[in-house]
């Protein structure tokens, strides 16, 4: 049986999944500090045997908590001489650009913290000053002095030769056993040292959080008498080993989300459906994502903290690619001066949550206006709601300033929220060069299945697939997914002038490291597979764009095709190729998988009974193209597979509903997944 | 028009934005120019059919508001059917609406939907070259607008979907980049052609006049909010008076500006200030708007979008002739040390009255810097064209922020060390903190930055202006004031040049060094008042020495 737990601002799921394909979900409450105690006791609810696990795959928020809560490790950095400012200077931007008292972001290592060592590199590797170890050996003494608990090495131009990074990292740990010591070039070997500072930064912080969690949630689990092989998930899609969750935690930072993605790429493939955007909705955001051709795509320009008024911090690590916006069930309505009705960022959280949890929140969110809209049934809350209180707070806060009731104040709620994510869905497609009727929209999450009919109606999407445990749904893609590690190295070649042997041997050293790491994980040849990607752009461009290549050996006809696709690319993105203009790889990006041993999804009984007997009850909800109607509200569980139901329709779940418009039909496909076909919009 | 339809333009108006935002996002990601892609040195608007700004996504803040002057001037052009589908317009010309200097080309689409006129769609950005006498076409000694570079009046250079392959071999045949030039050309125009194709969808979608309606609200709720926060504001006259270091012959000259704040009414008058001079930091009127436009949004509300509404009740006067309003032919390469001088002034002047908003002085210059020459392994010329960072003023309950962009620039990103190695013929020495303990106060100015180019070969050429190099970045509240920016030039032999604030085309030879330095900004509040704790830990992470702590602050630290 292969096990995952996904570690929520509120709730921690468990999916489990047998050899037969049987599926187990579960939610238990998240508990911080000690997270492990939520995850330990998520697996005791459950009452499955630990000892009949297969596999353990976890996402945690841990990493991220530690960041956003400044509740990291005491971290010192060892850098180039001259360049110990790097990390406060940062990119000298100011995003909030008419704010003239903004605050910039505080560098996570403070001045005195930061020690310059002599040596130097150019960019193309060379040594230009040797390293002074004696600098380093200071460095350490006085880092000792301050308590220091973690070491992060960033060498100017270390993308292109690592050498004085590992000594200095071999050094420090030969004088200082018991410190946490990370040089940037074990997490990235990418160009542009303010951004890779500061990922090796970070991970230094993170360290030795992460190092205790992992070790306290194993020795928890092996008291368990859990035997399994025990994975973290990446922010990359894919999952490490425990080492490696220790060694680079900061791989770690969007552990979560993006196996919600992950998974609905993995339930594309295993349906038959390549192109998909993924609509994520959980308490405070919304998150999209595009798969194209079936693969998820990956950026390494992330930012923690970034928002329209700050630059946040890189970390420069492999991310699946999403738009998230503060939208979710428990962001908040409010009229903003110039009385225009707004809804979120802001979220009630879990604590005080919507006011239909009655445990004091008194701001309307999202949440609040799908219930009183019909689209939510107070039956399906925790506790019992207090009805007129909900009303009330809508009336107050949002319909009193438009002139309305609690209902059209609740409809217009959903409807701006819908329009944000609206937008979200727009960026992560249209803005890519992708045009959105062309793929398959996947809602999960609690509010996910809740709004996407009428987003597909908006955007011209033909087909919703609402997958099976949609609420927990990232956890599902955790149990779907296998190892992955991403090597990245900067160098900048022009294509067509680049004999292809040099390629060549820059693959071979990137497989080369891929290998070692997948010997210390201990994965066999067998299950490893290799894809290969380039970062190209024209001559004289700073963005690149990224093309999937063929694997090496290339050759001149290789070059030709990879330069074809390099053009389609940057036409699909930006409306236009420059067919002479000399075109150069300035990364090459290889990804190995480990593969997992999966169970097949197991079928659901054929439905027999007439599906009038699945009906929950008939009230009146709220469609965002349609308005108000009388609807039929069934219950999922009651509804097996080759199901068929017309729009206007609610199929209800213990923590999801998903709306069916007026005109669209739906379907449960035989792994139970709810397939709604949508018309398309007239226009 | 009831409340709830209100809802309907509220989110078409969101939709408007983020157009506005997926124009400007998508022009970085394809230029050839460092200039515009690490520091976004351009902006993307959309204007409603009379060419009042809508929406404005800019990189640099001294781009606010400078779309819709020139998309005024292609109405008052072609405004009697002499615009078609498919058109865009290209102008620079900087004594015209929205000009600036002639480097930052604007381009104009007009966007039709089923034959009518609904809108525009406008960019600028700033080219890394358009020829004239000095690589970079970013001059400290011209003194005539002849030699700056090709202008452009407002002209066709796309005609119903077809470029004007004469215009642009024009184009090619002037600028030393022209691949670059080319890309940058053809990323606005594909710029231009998506805010187009958008803004048709948007109407198709809603409707003609949903998205009309939509417009109007933009911008009426733009007025609604400054109106709001004017009548808020304590009414009154504000004066104060500034100099920039140098008019290029080693005179000081004049910025004076005195605000008046009334009720329903917010006025930079500039009379007072010097007139026009012989050296490129002139400001055509445009700029000089733009320049009080930044000090104005940072009191109204920093937060708002941008559009013509909210400048609907700001007045700005300027006299014809000004250094802060010039005619042709006028130098304006470095415009912007006199735009922002202007800001800077109307910053000073309202400080006292707005101290939760308006902090203590800042490096103030853009401290641009060209450098030109051959690149060390590949032989081949290269160009930089970029801002330096420095220190900005201390404000109430805030220290200052280090190495930082001036307020001109905004969302402007420096060029990473790593980046420019290898793409330039040049190591960089130093990249740290200038931490001269300037700006001493309650809360300190934040420190400037130091940034050293050696040179790998020989006969390159540097040109750069650091304005606020006489007068330092101005204390308030009590607290003192900041320092200098500057360069030196440390040469191979061991001499050592300068310090100075402007060059034009100082010849580099291998291993020359030019050390860059911009100054701490002004401090906030008496010194003696700053908390000893945070005076020793100043002194602990190296911003201020104990010598400074004692003197300055009366703390010892040991």
């Amino acid at each position: 049986m292969r096990i995952a737990t996904d570690i929520g601002g509120t709730f921690t799921d468990l999916v489990a999944m047998d050899e037969k394909g049987d599926m187990r979900t579960l939610k238990g409450d998240t508990t911080p500090p000690d997270f492990e105690r939520g995850v330990i006791r998520v697996i005791e609810k459950s009452g499955l045997n630990p000892q009949s696990f297969t596999a353990f795959i976890h996402g945690t928020t841990t990493i991220i908590n530690a960041l956003t809560e400044r509740k990291g490790a005491k971290t010192g950095l060892i850098t180039t001489k001259g360049f110990r400012d790097v990390l406060e200077i940062a990119r000298c931007n100011r995003p909030d650009l008419f704010n003239l008292v903004f605050a910039k972001p505080k560098p996570f290592i403070p001045r005195y913290l930061r020690f310059e060592v002599e040596e130097r590199m150019s960019h193309e590797g060379e040594v230009i000053a040797p390293l002074n170890r004696d600098d380093v050996a200071r460095a350490v003494e006085a880092m000792k002095k301050e308590g220091v608990q973690a070491v992060a090495i960033c060498f100017i131009n270390a993308y292109a030769n690592e050498i004085h990074e590992t000594q200095t990292a071999d050094y420090v740990k030969a004088l200082w056993p018991e410190v946490f010591v990370t040089a940037s070039c074990q997490v990235t070997r990418e160009w542009r040292e303010y951004e890779r500072t500061s990922t090796v930064a970070l991970n230094g912080y993170v360290g030795p959080v992460a190092s205790g969690y992992a070790d306290r949630l194993e020795r928890r689990l092996d008291q368990l008498g859990v035997k399994a092989g025990k994975f973290f998930m990446q922010s990359n899609g894919g999952a490490t080993p425990l080492s490696g969750a220790k060694s680079t935690p900061i791989n770690l930072v969007e552990s979560g989300p993006v196996a919600g993605v992950f998974g609905a790429a993995t339930l594309g493939k295993a349906i038959g459906e390549g192109q998909m955007i993924s609509l994520d909705v959980g308490g405070t955001t919304a998150k999209c994502s595009l798969i194209d051709g079936g693969e998820v795509k990956i950026t390494t320009g992330y930012r923690i903290e970034r928002t329209e008024r700050s630059a946040g911090y890189p970390i420069m690590a492999p991310v699946v690619d999403i738009v998230e916006i503060g939208n979710g069930g428990g962001s908040i309505a409010w009229m903003d001066d110039t009385g225009s009705l707004r809804v979120g960022p802001r979220s009630a959280g879990a604590a005080p949550g919507p006011v239909a949890y009655g445990r004091g929140g008194t701001e309307p969110t999202t949440t609040d206006a799908c219930l009183v809209a019909g689209r939510l049934s107070s039956a399906n809350f925790d506790e019992a709601v207090d009805i007129a209180a909900v009303e009330n707070a809508l009336l107050e806060r949002v319909g009193k300033p438009l002139d309305a009731d609690a209902k059209q104040a609740a409809v217009n709620v959903i409807r701006v929220a819908e329009a944000n994510m609206y937008n979200a869905l727009k960026l992560i497609s249209v803005r890519r060069g992708y045009d959105p009727r062309e793929f398959t929209l996947v809602a999960f999450g609690g509010g996910g299945p809740m709004h996407a009919s009428a987003l597909a109606r908006d955007l011209g999407i033909r087909k919703i697939i609402v997958p099976v445990a949609a609420a927990v749904f990232s956890a599902w893609g955790m149990l779907m997914t296998d190892i992955r590690h991403d090597y990245i190295q900067t160098k900048i070649n022009p294509l067509a002038e680049t004999p292809s042997q040099e390629f060549g041997q820059m693959w071979d050293g990137l497989a080369a490291g891929a290998a070692a790491d997948f010997v210390l994980h201990g994965i066999a040849e067998g299950a490893v597979t290799r894809h290969y990607y380039a970062d190209m752009r024209y001559n004289g461009q700073e963005h690149t764009v990224k093309v999937q290549t063929p694997a090496p050996p290339w050759d001149e006809a290789v070059k030709a095709d990879i330069e074809k696709r390099f053009h389609e690319t940057h036409e699909r993105y930006y409306t236009y190729r420059l067919e002479g203009t000399p075109v150069e790889i300035v990364n090459l990006h290889l990804v190995v998988y480990g593969r997992m041993e999966k169970p097949a999804f197991n079928k659901l009984a054929p439905q027999q009974a007439p599906v009038a007997e699945a009906l929950v009850e008939r009230r009146q909800v709220y469609f965002t193209w349609d308005g108000w109607m009388e609807t039929p509200v069934y219950s999922r569980k009651a509804l097996l597979a080759g199901a068929k139901l017309t729009g206007p329709a609610v199929v209800e779940e213990k923590d999801a509903a998903t709306l069916v418009g007026p005109g669209q039909s739906l379907t449960v496909d035989d792994y139970g997944n709810l397939i709604i076909e949508t018309e398309v919009k007239p226009s | 028009m009831s409340k709830m339809d209100s809802v309907t333009l509220d989110i078409v108006k969101d939709s408007l934005i983020a157009i506005g935002d997926e124009v400007f996002y998508a022009f970085a990601q394809t230029s050839m120019s460092p200039i515009i892609y690490e520091t976004l040195d351009y902006a993307c608007g959309i204007a409603d059919a009379k060419g009042q700004l809508l929406t404005q996504g800019n990189g640099a803040c001294g781009f606010i508001g400078i779309i819709s002057p020139m998309i005024e001037e292609i109405i008052k052009k072609f405004g009697g059917g002499g615009m078609r589908p498919g058109d865009v317009f290209i102008i620079n010309d900087p004594y015209m609406g929205g000009g600036t200097h002639l480097s930052d080309i604007g381009m104009v689409m007009p966007v039709f939907y089923e034959g009518e006129l609904i809108a525009f769609v406008g960019n600028k950005a700033h080219w890394s070259d358009i020829g004239g006498m000095a690589a970079g076409s970013f001059t400290t000694n011209s003194t005539e607008v002849f030699q700056e570079g090709l202008r452009f009046p407002g002209v066709k250079l796309v005609e119903g979907g077809e470029l004007n392959a004469t215009l642009a071999d024009m184009i090619a045949a002037n600028v030393r980049f022209p691949v670059a030039s080319n890309g940058d050309m053809w990323g606005q125009i594909a710029s231009l052609r998506t805010g187009f194709n958008r803004l048709a969808e948007l109407c198709g979608k809603y409707g003609k006049d949903v998205l009309l309606q939509s417009m109007a609200r933009l911008m009426d709720q733009g007025e609604m909010a400054a109106r709001a926060r004017l009548a808020e504001m304590p009414a009154g006259v504000y004066e104060a008076e500034q100099y920039m270091d140098d008019d290029g012959h080693g005179n000081a000259v004049k910025i004076q500006v005195k605000v008046t704040i009334a009720k329903d009414r917010f006025t930079a008058d500039f009379t007072g200030s010097s007139p026009q001079v012989a050296s490129p930091i002139n400001s055509g009127y445009s700029s000089l708007c733009a320049g009080v436009k930044v000090a104005y949004m940072s009191i109204v509300n920093p937060g708002l979008s941008v559009n013509d509404g909210i400048f609907r009740v700001m007045d700005v006067i300027a006299g014809e002739g000004l250094v802060l309003n010039c005619d042709a032919p006028a130098p304006t390469s470095c415009y912007f040390e006199s735009m922002i001088y202007a800001c800077d002034a109307i910053w000073k002047a309202l400080a006292p009255v707005f101290p939760e908003y308006l902090g203590a002085g800042h490096m103030l210059s853009v401290c641009a810097v060209v450098l030109t020459g051959l690149h060390h392994k590949s032989g081949q010329p290269f160009l930089i064209v970029e801002p330096t960072g420095g220190g900005w003023g201390a404000s109430r309950g805030k220290d200052g922020e280090v190495g930082q962009f001036c307020v001109g620039d905004g969302e402007t990103y420096n060029v990473p060390v790593e980046m420019a190695e290898s793409r330039y013929g040049i190591r960089i020495d130093e990249y740290s903190l200038h931490t001269d303990g300037a700006g001493a106060g309650e809360f300190r100015g934040g420190s400037g930055a130091v940034r050293s180019y050696r040179a790998l070969t020989d006969g390159q050429m540097y040109s750069a202006s650091f304005g606020r190099n006489k007068f330092p970045a101005w204390g308030t509240a009590g607290g003192r004031d900041g320092s200098y920016n500057y360069f030196e030039f440390l040469r191979a032999d061991g001499t050592k040049e300068g310090p100075m604030g402007i060059t034009a085309q100082t010849v580099l030879n291998k291993n020359d060094v030019v050390r860059m330095v911009t100054c701490t900004g002004g401090g906030y509040g008496e010194p003696g008042k700053r908390d000893p704790q945070k005076v020793a830990e100043d002194v602990k992470n190296g911003y201020i020495t104990a010598a400074q702590a004692e003197e300055d602050y009366g703390v010892t630290v040991k």
